[in-house]
């Protein structure tokens, strides 16, 4: 029963036209962002080179496949949890405001069922959404641009990590990125289950995640406390990844509260979503 | 009876000739120049300030006098300097001044310690070689020079020592301090690290060869793809 609601949730998802602004705009970013380094790329990592090549020789092709990918992925990571929000934020408030979910209740299924098929409808939506960006960021990048060494761009170093030792990374980095987009699938979810206005945990969602990453960059001292205890400090984690040797406790334990909030949405949802007394 | 004293005499001054500083740089710069090409397996290892890479392996190739390849199938860094940039610098006798300074232990080797000055305008200002005088071998060298900075080598000669050609060379130059702007990075949890304001810093590549094939053609492609 519950494979039959989550393709029914599924179909709903495919049904809005607001579902493929994602796809769109993850295309239509990485095909920029590609066709520009492919036109002045070289001019690009000039750029950031120029003060270590005054003194020593760079000796390689440092912009291929791998590092198209990374800067895509870097500069995406930002965007993807609006996109996410976009269609999670309203899979349950977006039923109660047309008054659909009534219809739904009175089916024989619980609203532990209904609830958990709009998870797993969500999470396939994320799932495929990174899929998409990770065909055309590593796939598009490796096609065009080639294989090899992966430069990773840090503020105070460069991580040069070899060709072997690149593809695994990438795996888990998108590995971690679900797990981040899951948890924004979840959090919208939550505050879905708090209203039946459609837009409201859209735009709640979206502000959490943005003034959350506006702290996490600030360099203030005070901020510097607050910053553990967000969600958002954790969700970047993926970077970490590119590190040689990997902080393997750091991703651990980055991963492990990643999942403690998602439980933890989901559970406030689970428990608001059955509790509520369904009006609409 | 006068002849004999002439020749016990040159005899006598012939060592003392070739132990001047000039004549040291000349018999080492000979056991170098009867390698007129050679290819040789290589491990590089890197300890650039602001660069973290993993050593890597690859291929060297050089034919005399100056052309010098190393292939890899990865990024690597390397000064400005070529390796022999040292070994070059003693190939043409005319072009400097030696001049013995002291003698220093190198790697528990005694050595002489000879300063090289440029006769005329030329991109190196000194250089310092240490020199085994029983082996005519290079333990170590100095270059300064107007466009690079410094750049010391220190060698270590195992079954090439004949041929002049060491097993490890390690280079130690002058690197610039980098820094790539955090728009480009967009590192969000990176966070400025307070006091780094150093401009330069040291840089060291240690190259180790293996396999050595001297003497072999090397065709000039393999220098230019």
């Amino acid at each position: 029963m519950l494979v039959k609601l989550t393709l029914n949730e599924l179909y709903k998802i495919l049904a809005k036209p607001r579902s493929y602004i994602g796809f769109l705009a993850i295309t239509t970013i990485i095909m920029l962002i590609e066709f520009a380094l492919y036109v002045d790329g070289k001019n690009y990592i000039g750029f950031i080179f120029q003060a270590l090549e005054q003194t020593v020789i760079i000796q390689g092709e440092i912009l291929n496949g791998s590092l198209v990918c990374f800067i895509i992925l870097q500069t995406l990571i930002i965007q993807m949890p609006l996109l996410v929000a976009l269609v999670t934020g309203d899979l349950i408030s977006g039923e109660m405001a047309s008054g659909t979910i009534r219809l739904l209740a009175t089916r024989p299924v619980s609203r532990g069922q209904i609830l958990w098929s709009k998870i797993l409808a969500g999470g396939i939506y994320v799932f495929a959404l990174l899929f998409w960006l990770g065909l055309l960021a590593l796939g598009g990048g490796l096609l065009f641009f080639g294989t090899g060494d992966l430069t990773v761009l840090k503020t105070d170093e460069l991580v040069i990590l070899r060709e072997s030792d690149v593809i695994w990374r990438f795996i888990s980095a998108f590995g971690v990125a679900f797990i981040s987009l899951l948890l924004v699938a979840s959090f919208s979810l939550m505050l879905s289950c708090f209203t039946d206005n459609s837009i409201g945990p859209i735009i709640m969602a979206m502000s959490v995640i943005v003034l959350f990453t506006i702290i996490g960059t600030m360099e203030v001292p005070l901020f510097d406390k607050i910053k553990p205890f967000l969600f958002t400090t954790h969700m970047v984690i993926w970077r970490n990844l590119f590190d040689n040797p990997v902080p393997k406790e750091m991703v651990v334990k980055s991963i492990a509260v990643l999942l403690g909030h998602i439980g933890l949405f989901l559970s406030i949802a689970h428990y608001k979503f059955t509790k509520t007394d369904i009006q609409n | 009876m006068r002849n004999l004293l002439i020749v016990c005499f040159m005899i006598l001054l012939l060592p003392a000739i070739g132990q001047s500083p000039s004549g040291l740089l000349q018999e080492v710069n000979v056991k170098f120049s009867t390698v007129k090409t050679y290819s040789a397996g290589l491990n590089l290892e890197f300890d650039i300030p602001g660069v973290k890479v993993d050593p890597i392996k690859g291929d060297v190739f050089y034919k005399a006098p100056k052309k010098f390849r190393i292939k890899t199938k990865g990024i690597i860094f390397l000064p400005k300097q070529n390796p022999y940039e040292a070994i070059l610098l003693l190939s043409d006798s005319n072009s400097y001044v030696a001049v013995k300074m002291a003698d220093e232990t190198v790697s528990n080797v005694k050595t002489t310690v000879i300063n090289v000055l440029p006769k005329k305008q030329a991109d190196f200002i000194v250089g310092k070689f240490w020199i085994d005088p029983v082996n005519k071998l290079v333990l170590k060298s100095e270059i300064t020079t107007q466009a690079n900075g410094t750049l010391v080598t220190n060698y270590a000669y195992g079954a090439m020592a004949k041929n002049a050609l060491p097993d490890k060379m390690e280079l130690t130059f002058d690197v610039a301090k980098f820094k790539v702007p955090k728009a480009v990075a967009v590192d969000i949890n990176s966070k400025t690290k307070a006091g780094d304001t150093k401009s330069k810093g040291t840089g060291n590549v240690k190259f180790t060869f293996t396999n050595y094939v001297v003497n072999k053609n090397i065709d000039d492609k393999v220098f230019t793809e």
